[in-house]
């Protein structure tokens, strides 16, 4: 008896140490995440205000433009409905590189918006990351429409609603399955680095966000340091979903 | 002389190009309870989403208090209410169901009072029933509370779609008691739909038969479904479950419907070219029309019902109670074929 | 409810659009540079005595050298530091830009395990490369048309050797010079690096890492820096008096003697050669 007990905890002890070994920059990495966001760490708090910044605009752009597109899409019966469906599912799954190289060819000097001078800046990044929320957007807002009941229509225009009551009620009564779609864009806008890269130019105080410094470090070889950034970005991803879903439970 | 609230012309509506509902002229007056009966498919659901100005007639136009109108139309929207056959409720509790509608009108002053003496005229107590959600009620309770979302607004029309279909008997009763009431307080103009023959014909004014999307000449049909056979005599008809042949004039095709107007049992003129034909029956039914204090009678012949109208103070004998054996009389001239 | 909604949008939208009101043309200078350069923390050091001496905001953006160069075609960046003399000269020649002047220089140098099985420590550069080519020893290269990239390839044609595109043992990372010496260490392979990274990765390893100089002194393995203005001839927008207080300035004495002084575990990464 007394046998197994020792060699069970040497055998704890070795694993122990050969994960210790083995996973080093990832414990590494999570006391340096830590440690950046307690010290304050300037470097640190520009990418994260970079980040939020630019996907919190690309985010309102999406839902602005993407659910009453969506909407319309979900609601009305027209001999494209399929076939548009189908072209903004397929667009969801665009590699974030390939959308930030068509924009990077857009805003470029040479390019056909290069006067506004909208390369390596926020804006930018905004803008091809408010491409990248858009599909998503639409096709998850057309999908939480369709779900809507059909005698919703007859019961809100029974007492007298017009067509934007209409438009604003169907929204509301479907409102758990947009904040899902607004969700899934949010999360694929914070975490994208092709956009990011590609027009904002990963240009320190500037335009690094959480992913392209995260690009940055593993590219040096500083893979402690990547982990560490990326808890931080799971952080405060975890942040906005517990806020959203406080407000869901006030619901 | 008033005129109609509404006013229909040349309406033909179409699903998928097939026509579901074709009315020439219609007027309807205002304050007047108005029936619709007909089978299921008539288009009686159809009628009341155009006059309910849900959906917009394929060809003809539709006239609210002498204004043409189409759905969202500004001048009518708040005065014309639909209650569909399927209770449905929004996602939110009672109060903010009923409270949706006033909000609409900007009526944002005696909101509460409101809800409460609808809820009160549909039977549930304000207490009890306001903040329930929509899922922890009854579908007998949601329909009242559908209803009570249309009474609320006080609206001019109020259109019920089969009101007490997938209710339960006490719902049933509130709901009809409730909608009679609305017309006698505030004039409101009511057209139901029902299966209950009997109770429109006691409460409304006038009673519209729907028959494959076209309204019938108000008054009681008969219609006798094929198929139809020559028997042996040469004549066409079709043999009764209890044996009894009923004769009809030569049909247009196998399978076509004859009608019969209700007729009038009893002492009338009848010309020298008719030819009538007997039939035993049994009396199944007596029905009173509010309208003009006729008596209707329902004879089972075989399995067939017909009916027939007494008279207005017919001497009606002892003999005249559901369950007796009568003979009936009808005239082949009087047969149409739909 | 609503009012809450209303103001976490508001909210949310000043926080967007503030940075959109820090950012004025005012004095930026955008320059394009290579991932060598950037990895080693020279610009973090020598940049902000910059901006303290003249005022001038630089923001940079590291990529490869072709990159670069075609970011400064498309009129994307004002001024250029690069490591690649040939495209630079044909860049210059082809009206791109102007004004091109060398700032400093290291050399590269040949890295492999200390084992190092093939057994080409000390030897010259083409012998090296022979001998590696014999052994089928893996080679692990950037692959990225950087300045660190054609010099490799160059190498290997002066050796006499063609490039070993499609062979086994020559891995190609498509990524920038710490990457791929992290590669070279996990495959246990050789890589070529500018002496300036190299230090950077011994001084990320403490001192003590997996991979040596191998190859070092051959004067072909001169790696040479220089800035070059974005012709303003060829893009109007382009901040040519910023770019040309740029070139004054870190051919002056004082930024050349800032190079100097760079070290990292008191070994030094330029040396400066402005003329």
């Amino acid at each position: 008896m007394r046998l197994h007990a020792k060699t069970s905890s040497q055998f704890h002890a070795v694993a122990f140490f050969i994960l210790t070994q083995k996973m080093n920059f990832l414990l590494e990495g999570f006391l340096k995440a830590f440690h950046l966001l307690i010290s304050g760490n300037d470097e640190t708090y520009s990418a994260i205000w970079a980040t939020l910044s630019c996907s919190s605009f690309s985010i309102v752009c999406s839902l602005t433009i993407g659910i009453p597109v969506g909407f319309c899409l979900g609601y009305y019966n027209f001999t494209w409905k399929k076939t548009l469906r189908t072209i903004t599912d397929t667009l969801m799954a665009l590699p974030t590189v390939f959308i930030g190289l068509i924009v990077y060819a857009f805003l470029t000097h040479r390019g056909p918006m290069g006067n506004f001078g909208l390369l390596f800046t926020l804006q930018g990044i905004a803008i091809g990351q408010t491409i990248l929320a858009l599909p998503i957007v639409i096709s998850l807002s057309a999908a939480a429409v369709e779900c809507a009941d059909r005698k919703l229509r007859i019961m809100i225009m029974s007492v007298g609603g017009n067509r934007r009551q209409l438009f604003l009620t169907t929204l509301w009564e479907v409102r758990h399955a947009l904040m899902a779609g607004a969700m899934a864009a949010y999360g694929r806008v914070m975490t994208e680095v092709g956009v990011s890269m590609m027009v904002g130019g990963n240009i320190k105080w500037h335009t690094r966000t959480i992913t392209t410094a995260i690009a940055l470090e593993t590219n040096k070889g500083q893979f402690g340091m990547g982990v560490a950034l990326g808890l931080v970005l799971l952080f405060i991803a975890f942040c906005v979903n517990i806020s959203v879903s406080f407000l869901r439970r006030r619901n | 002389m008033n005129p109609p609230i509404y006013e229909i012309k040349g309406i033909k509506h179409n699903y998928d190009s097939k026509t579901v509902l074709e009315i020439n002229y219609l007027s309807i007056q205002k304050s007047s309870i108005i029936g619709l009966v007909g089978p299921n498919g008539s288009g009686k659901s159809t009628f009341l989403r155009l006059l309910g100005l849900i959906e917009k007639p394929t060809e003809g136009e539709i006239y609210f208090d002498g204004y043409p109108v189409a759905p969202f139309s500004d001048s009518a929207r708040f005065l014309v209410s639909l209650l569909p056959q399927e209770p449905f409720l929004m996602k939110r509790n009672v109060y903010k169901n009923i409270s949706y509608g006033l909000k609409l009108r900007g009526n944002v002053n005696d909101i509460q009072s409101r809800v409460e003496e609808s809820l009160l005229t549909v039977g549930l107590t304000y207490k009890e029933y306001a903040q329930r959600e929509w899922y922890a009620l009854s579908g007998g309770e949601r329909q009242r509370v559908a209803l009570a979302s249309r009474l609320a607004l006080k609206p001019r029309v109020l259109l019920l779609d089969e009101p007490t279909a997938s209710v339960d008997s006490l719902s049933e009763q509130l709901i009809k008691d409730a909608s009679l009431r609305a017309r006698k307080q505030s004039g409101t103009t009511i057209i139901i739909a029902s299966h209950d023959r009997q109770w429109l014909y006691e409460t409304c004014d006038e009673i519209l038969h729907f028959f494959q999307g076209k309204i019938l000449e108000t008054g009681q049909e008969n219609f006798i479904f094929g198929p139809w056979e020559k028997l042996e005599s040469g004549k066409w008809g079709k043999i009764l479950s209890d044996g009894q042949k009923f004769y009809v004039t030569e049909p247009p095709n196998k399978n076509s419907i004859a009608v019969i107007k209700a007729f009038t049992f009893g002492h009338e003129h009848i010309p020298a070219s008719a030819i009538e034909i007997d039939l035993k029956g049994v009396i199944s039914r007596l029905s009173l029309e509010k309208k003009t204090g006729q008596i209707f009678a329902t004879f089972l012949v075989g399995n067939l019902p017909l009916t027939l109208k007494l008279k207005p103070h017919q001497n009606i004998e002892k003999t005249w109670f559901p369950g007796n054996k009568r003979n009936i009389r009808y005239r082949l001239d009087q047969l149409k074929w739909i | 409810m609503k009012r809450f909604f209303l103001a976490a949008a508001c909210f949310v939208l000043f926080v967007c659009i503030f940075p959109a009101v820090g950012i004025s043309q005012k004095q930026q200078l955008m320059m394009a540079t290579t991932t060598s350069t950037d990895n080693t923390g020279l610009l973090d050091y020598l940049i902000p005595k910059f901006k303290a001496k003249t005022g001038i905001e630089l923001k940079w953006t590291a990529t490869g050298t072709g990159k670069a160069l075609k970011m400064g075609e498309n009129c994307d960046v004002d001024i250029l530091m690069v490591h690649a003399p040939a495209s630079e000269k044909k860049f210059v020649n082809n009206g791109f830009g102007t004004d091109r002047r060398e700032i400093m220089y290291n050399d590269f140098v040949i890295i492999g395990p200390d084992q190092d099985s093939a057994g080409i420590k000390g030897k010259s550069i083409e012998a090296a490369l022979q001998i590696i080519k014999a052994k089928k020893a893996v080679f692990v290269s950037r692959g990225d048309n950087s300045g660190t990239n054609k010099k490799e390839i160059s190498l290997w044609k002066i050796s006499n050797i063609p490039v070993p595109e499609k062979e086994g043992w020559y891995v190609q990372t498509g990524q920038g010079m710490l990457a791929t010496i992290n590669v070279a260490t996990e495959r246990n392979g050789y890589t070529m690096s500018d002496r300036g990274t190299y230090i950077k990765y011994e001084a990320n390893l403490k001192g003590n890492p997996p991979l040596k100089i191998l190859v070092e002194g051959d004067a072909i393995l001169l790696n040479q820096y220089s800035v070059i203005a974005v012709n303003k001839k060829h893009c109007s927008n382009a901040k040519y008096d910023l770019a040309r207080t740029f070139i004054e300035w870190i051919t002056g004495a004082e930024a050349q003697k800032l190079i100097n002084d760079f070290k990292l575990l008191g070994k030094q990464l330029f040396t400066p050669n402005a003329k």
